[in-house]
């Protein structure tokens, strides 16, 4: 089983990267670090995906003069091209969120928030 | 009755552009961006009809974006779990309608455009997701939906939604990326992101490990959206603060998106054939009746009307979710079809109560005694709504829930049956509490006597809702032999 | 107490996830199913069928080309959404002419001299999409990015007249619209939602029409970013 996770070591690493990104999110009580856990995590499966495509000694997949087979998978890129996209979108409404919050409450911690309620 | 395929794409393509225009349209012209709105749900209305009538008569249709086969391009695909577009539609069009006085008082004006845009926004994700074919076109549409959620919950700018707004995000936006992670891993066995391909190929998998990783990361997301117990935490904040016409399509039908994905999931699953579900199923049913009991628990000791529809709202998934999980027949067209009843009978309520905030002010059951003389169409609407989510007959929840308790002794279990009495009676408290309240209390504060009745605009909507749970009550056979075709093939597939 | 309690969950959670993680086809291999299937086919007929020498474009703007649709969407509700949550008023109306700390002079002078360049090359990225790596959002982005940096040289007012303030709403719309009418075209030309016209003599429509989805792309997305920034900063 070592052997297998050995030759997967791209996938583990990612997923190892996303559990870092779950403890920031549940454990650390500033708001913005929160969500920086959250991207951690967005990235964690970008990087998961994109290693799913890998091929040993692939080429870029540009057909053209030049291009030689194999060639890497081409559409865990186009995925993840779209989850970027999302994860941008969803950084930007959470940092909105965060500066009307800060705005009115005049914190960002988690626990200081919570007593105001 | 021109039967034009391209009604498939039209049903998602109209909404979509309404709502990138409407911030063009309605620049500083807040009305105009309402009657924008409207008319871009009509259509689509129109377009859902021709869908629903041709499913009707012909059965699953699909349709090929870019005119690429099956699994190369990307699948629109209409069965009759689709159909929910209907009730799509109809909240959509009845919320904005509503919407048309509600935002004007509670909005700040330079967002009322975008107000309208995201609400057009949230019902194309909604709409994406219940016709798409293609799993990871499944997850950019509940992006979609999921974003414009948030904003949506956040908009009237008061510190405790945005709050709220940032708790529902961050488990919602985790959720999703469990999503996009089990796609991945289901790309990774099998090579497709179709679901119907996905799905014929996951029979001969051989490594099992990965896949029901995936199966357990789909569930947990789903779960997520749907709020089921211990995972609800997000909404009773969210659904309670948003602005009223936004919580009865959060609670109506945003939150039967995750329903709606484990519907999906076990479609895929079921398909292939040779995989286990019974542990899945256990699960749902333990915490869907956990969720039934405790959602009505605490519903009970809410003095917020909109906290009391919240926390009734995750009793209501419970009931679906242990319907699904109880992977009978009766269970399952019980389950689905309360996804429709459930949807009509929470707008009513919600528009209900939001047309008694807006014209009163109070949002408290102790504040809003003796509402009932004032008010009296509203009041009787809630009355109404109220009596169908008990489950009395002739109202719209008594067969779905008589059909999860038939489906829960038709698959040995009749504890969970049980369970599901025992939640109605709690439920039957806390509304009695409600319609006690409206009509039977000495007014806390008098001057709510003279408060008139809703605006047209307003009361509309929430007859026109209210009529239907009678309606649906009435007519209940009608959704329930629509859907039993597609649950029985569902389950036929895995032999069960 | 209540960090080591969530460490201690996840720490858990983790052997399960590594241990099904171990099981996927084998890293770097050519013979995954994940290779096998749909990507052999792209690959193999992706460069005459779909028109575009690089695959990844193929696949964002045709045979996945609705995903891309959704995606647009997804930047556009971005938008919306930040419009929704921050917006207090007319977003002309600032008070603030000079930048709050204003970067000095030589970043000021390197940022102005710099910036044609680096707008030609996010041109070049946008329209050389279907040949080499790039396309319509990464242009698209490298535009956005821009106009911050300049913003944040040049002060807010200056640099907002970028963008005319009339037509602003439509070019933020810009990149689903783009979308929506190629579409459209492509259903009365090819009877498809989002059909591409496959005939050896049609080929430079369908040239035509993915450098103009790209062009959509690129300017709709550079316009959101450029706004969500501004509005965000609105807010100081």
């Amino acid at each position: 089983m070592i052997n297998a996770l050995w030759n997967n070591l791209d996938y583990a690493a990612s997923i190892v990267l996303f559990l870092i990104g779950l403890y920031a999110v549940i454990a650390k009580d500033n708001l913005i670090k929160k969500f920086m856990g959250l991207n951690i995590m967005e990235t964690a499966i970008f990087a998961f995906i994109v290693a799913l495509g890998v091929v040993d000694g692939g080429d870029a997949p540009i057909m053209g003069e030049g291009a030689r087979a194999p060639f890497t998978n081409p559409i865990p890129q186009a995925l993840i091209l779209t989850g970027i996209v999302v994860a941008v979108s969803t950084t930007a409404l959470a940092l909105s969120l965060v500066i009307r919050i800060h705005k009115q409450c005049g914190t960002i911690e988690a626990d200081e928030l919570r007593e105001l309620e | 009755m021109v039967l034009w395929p391209h009604w498939l794409v039209a049903v998602i393509i109209i909404p979509l552009t309404g709502a990138v225009l409407t911030p063009v349209v309605g620049r500083d012209r807040p009305k105009v961006a309402s009657l924008w709105s409207l008319g871009t749900m009509a259509l689509t209305s129109v377009a859902a009809t021709m869908l629903i009538i041709r499913v009707a008569q012909e059965g699953p249709f699909s349709y090929m974006l870019g005119d690429w086969a099956r699994p190369y391009g990307i699948e629109l695909r209409f069965d009759e779990f689709s159909a929910s577009v209907a009730i799509i539609c109809l909240l959509g069009l009845l919320a904005l309608m509503f919407s048309y006085r509600y935002v004007a008082a509670s909005i700040h004006e330079s967002r009322i455009p975008y107000y309208y845009s995201l609400l057009l926004l949230n019902l194309t994700g909604m709409i994406g997701f219940v016709v798409t074919g293609d799993l990871f076109n499944l997850f950019v549409f509940m992006e979609i939906l999921s974003l414009s959620g948030y904003a949506l919950v956040a908009i009237s700018g008061e510190r405790t939604a945005e709050m709220a707004a940032f708790k529902y995000l961050v488990m919602g936006a985790v959720s999703s990326l469990v999503v996009l992670f089990s796609v991945g891993l289901l790309y990774a066995v099998t090579g497709s992101l179709n679901m119907a391909d996905i799905s014929e190929r996951l029979a001969g998998v051989t490594d099992r490990l990965p896949v029901m990783l995936a199966l357990a990361g789909m569930a947990m997301a789903f779960m997520v959206k749907a709020a089921l117990f211990p995972l609800h935490i997000w909404l009773p904040d969210a659904h309670a603060i948003a602005p009223s016409p936004v919580s009865a399509i959060l609670s109506g039908l945003v939150v039967k998106t995750g329903v709606f994905g484990l519907l999906r999931a076990y479609q895929i699953f079921y398909g292939a054939g040779n995989y286990d579900l019974t542990g899945l199923n256990t699960a749902l049913v333990w915490l869907g009746a956990i969720s039934i009991v405790m959602g009505a628990f605490f519903a009970i000791f809410q003095e917020d009307i909109k906290m009391m529809l919240a926390y009734s709202t995750i009793s209501n998934i419970g009931y679906i979710v242990m319907g699904l999980g109880l992977a009978s027949q009766y269970g399952m067209i019980g389950a689905t079809v309360h996804i429709f009843n459930h949807a009509l009978i929470k707008a009513t309520l919600f528009l209900g109560a939001g047309a008694l905030i807006h014209k009163t002010g109070y949002r408290t059951l102790t504040d809003l005694r003796g509402v009932g003389k004032s008010m009296p169409l509203t009041c009787m609407a809630l009355s109404i709504g109220a009596i169908s989510i008990v489950g009395i007959p002739p109202t719209a929840g008594f067969l779905c829930k008589w059909y999860i308790a038939l489906g829960a002794f038709q698959a040995g279990q009749p504890f969970f049956g049980f369970a599901l009495v025992f939640g109605a009676l709690f439920i039957f408290v806390y509304y009695i509490r409600m319609v006690n309240s409206f009509y039977f209390q000495q007014p806390t504060h008098p001057e709510i006597l003279s408060v008139g009745e809703a605006p047209l605009s307003m009361l509309a909507p929430v007859l026109v809702l209210a009529t239907l749970c009678l309606v649906m009550g009435i007519l209940g056979r009608l959704p329930l032999s629509f859907i039993e075709p597609a649950v029985l093939r569902m389950l036929g597939t895995f032999g069960g | 107490m209540k960090k080591a309690l969530v460490s201690a969950l996840l720490i858990l959670t983790a052997i399960p996830l590594l241990l099904a993680v171990g099981q996927l086809p084998p890293h770097g291999s050519a013979k995954s199913p994940a290779y096998e299937h749909v990507s052999a086919y792209y690959l193999e007929y992706g460069a005459e069928e779909a028109g575009a020498e690089n695959i990844v474009t193929d696949v964002i703007l045709n045979y996945r080309g609705f995903d891309t649709n959704g995606e647009v969407t997804v930047i556009f509700t971005a938008l919306a959404a930040v419009m929704g949550v921050l917006l207090l008023g007319r977003e002309s109306r600032h008070p603030v002419e000079q930048p709050t700390y204003p970067p000095s002079i030589v970043v000021r002078f390197i940022v102005r001299l710099l910036a044609p360049f680096i707008a030609m090359f996010a041109i070049y990225v946008i329209l050389n999409g279907h040949v080499s790596p790039g396309g319509g959002f990464q242009g698209g982005t490298i535009l956005g990015a821009l106009a911050i940096a300049l913003t944040l040289v040049l002060g807010e007012n200056e640099a907002r007249r970028l963008i005319p303030e009339g037509a602003r709403p439509w070019l933020q719309a810009a990149a689903p619209l783009t979308f929506v009418g190629i579409g459209l075209a492509g259903l009365t030309d090819v009877g498809v939602y989002l059909g591409f016209p496959t005939v050896e003599t049609l080929t430079w429509v369908r040239t035509m029409w993915l450098l103009m989805l790209e062009i959509g792309i690129g300017l709709g997305g550079a316009v959101i970013i450029s706004s969500i920034f501004w509005t965000m900063e609105g807010e100081r």
